[in-house]
């Protein structure tokens, strides 16, 4: 049995601007992480909603990892601001179903971070691992 | 086969009777505002059908299950109960309503179907609060505290409605039982068709229920009052809380004070459907209103003529569900009441959403309350310690 089939599924949702940059970035420079993390891009994170989300956590995926642009540097200006409060609503909805923190986070990577997009993702799966299988 | 089930659907909910009179389309509200739906109109191309096609009409989802259409229909169709079984056949045939709120409270309420799931909802449980670990009356909470995250930007009340519950209850010397693995009474899911959903969720909170050994299942929202009464086989009384305060206002009179001022407020009060047209608890709010010392002013339509709050089940809110809004908002305004009271935390969310229209915003301004939040600020301090 491959691994990707019994790792637990993690969802990295990237906006189309830094941090899916990164995440190219990543893949020109060879960087690896965990084979259980299934990106998603975005456009920016302001399009998602709560909804959503707790949608990928109703499907089973373990984790749920937002990558944004770093303050500031949003591409549309606001998107990244918008995702926050976006973010706020989601994980008190979340924490309630009994989500725990380490598997729903949001992060931002800067333009052209191909490390700091790997880091960061390997970290959140790291992390996850601890939690208990519930 | 669809068609089988669609015939079905008619035969048992009296469908075939409809004598195509059009005297529900004459009260609907839906219809006021949207020609282009018609309960008789439905009823009609499902009787006609022979394809299945009637599946894929939208009209399906329009319908509020209000229950207006049948307290004038001739032949006793009953259309709430046929259109909710002809939500089920479409959804088998994958079909579905538009969800509104990117179907964010349909996915918790899936998510608790979930056996496994270990949710955190007790944290609007207060210390001055008192539960037992063992009651004759279980407090069934419902979904108010997700509602509490996902409305709080229109200003609606959803822990405050339980924490006042809970506090009148102490008052009345009654600490109820709450359940750390309650879960949606599944009420939205079953009305729009999703059985499968609705059967998991009934099962494990009649299993939670049942386990506490509690005589008495009190709710404050109407709509998980009606389901654990009917769609439910609890063996369990089950009330809402209008009714429970209602028939022990001797004892509530005494824990509250009651307007003295010159001028008492006045308030309109909206019956939610499932308490009014569903259940019949017309009087008691209205009673506790009145023994809370305010003056009632009636809508032109309340009682059973009372006018939904114009979404239903989190779905197919748009225009016409906006348009019925504003004028039950209109409507509350013209009785010149100070509060437009309701016992449903829908209710308020509807028309609360309604009111932050930055266009139309000063001609709906009237407070929306829960009926359970006006008694909690009147206890008085001493009253149930
Ligand atoms: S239940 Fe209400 S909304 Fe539905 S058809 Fe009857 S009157 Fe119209
Ligand atoms: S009121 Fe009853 S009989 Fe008349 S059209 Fe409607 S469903 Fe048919």
């Amino acid at each position: 049995m491959s691994m990707s089939l019994t790792e637990p599924r993690i969802i990295v949702f990237t906006c189309n601007w830094s941090a899916y940059s990164g995440l190219e970035s990543a893949g020109a420079e060879g960087l690896s992480y965990p084979a259980s993390v299934h990106p998603v891009r975005v456009m920016c994170l302001a399009r998602l909603h709560p909804g959503l989300i707790l949608r990928a956590f109703e499907l089973g995926a373990a984790g749920v990892l937002l990558l944004g642009c770093p303050p500031g540097e949003c591409h549309y200006g606001s998107g990244n601001s918008r995702a926050a409060e976006m973010f706020e609503e989601l994980q008190a909805l979340a924490r309630l179903l009994g989500v725990r923190d380490e598997q729903l986070q949001l992060d931002w990577v800067t333009t052209g971070q191909g490390a700091t997009f790997a880091n960061k993702v390997r970290e959140f799966a790291d992390r996850l691992m601890l939690v208990p299988a519930t | 086969m669809q068609t089988e089930s669609i015939k079905e659907a008619i035969r048992t909910h009296r469908a075939h009777y409809c004598l195509d009179c059009g005297k529900c389309t004459s009260v609907c509200p839906i219809s006021w505002r949207d020609p282009s739906f018609s309960p008789r109109a439905l009823v009609e191309s499902c009787r006609l059908d022979a394809t299945g096609t009637v599946l894929s009409d939208e009209r399906i989802w329009e319908c509020l299950t209000c229950g207006r259409c049948s307290l004038v229909c001739p032949s006793d169709v009953q259309f709430v109960r046929f259109v909710r079984e002809l939500r089920s056949v479409a959804r088998h045939a994958h079909q579905e309503g538009h969800c509104t709120h990117g179907a964010t409270i349909q996915t918790w309420m899936r998510m608790m179907a979930d056996p496994e799931i270990k949710q955190e909802r007790l944290g609007w449980l207060t210390g001055d609060l008192r539960t037992a670990a063992k009651s004759d009356t279980v407090y069934f909470v419902g979904c108010l505290p997700y509602y509490d995250v996902l409305f709080r930007n229109t200003g609606a009340q959803g822990t405050e409605i339980a924490q006042g519950a809970v506090r009148i209850m102490n008052a009345l010397g009654i600490e109820p039982m709450v359940l750390s693995d309650e879960r949606c009474c599944g009420h939205d899911l079953l009305w729009e068709g999703d059985t499968d959903t609705f059967g998991r969720l009934a099962k494990l909170n009649t299993e939670s229920l049942r386990a506490t050994g509690a005589r008495r299942v009190v709710t404050t929202c109407p709509e998980c009052a009606y389901t654990l009464r009917t769609d439910y086989q609890l063996g369990m009384e089950v009330v809402h809380i209008t009714e429970l305060l209602a028939a022990r206002w001797d004892k509530l009179a005494e824990c509250v004070t009651a307007q003295e001022s010159e001028q008492p407020l006045t308030v309109t009060f909206q019956d939610p459907c499932r308490l009014g047209r569903y259940m019949g608890v017309y009087d008691q709010p209205r009673q506790l209103l009145l023994n809370l010392g305010l003056q009632l002013a009636e809508m032109d339509h309340h009682g059973s003529r009372s006018i939904c709050c114009g979404t239903s089940a989190w779905t197919q809110c748009g225009a016409t569900a906006k348009c019925i809004q504003v004028d039950r908002l209109r409507e509350a305004r013209a009785t010149g009441s100070d509060l437009l009271v309701t016992s449903c935390v829908k209710c308020q969310i509807h028309f609360k959403c309604a009111q932050n229209d930055p266009v139309l915003e000063d001609g709906l301004r009237i407070e929306v309350r829960d009926l359970v939040t006006l008694v909690a600020e009147r206890l008085k301090e001493s009253a149930g310690s």
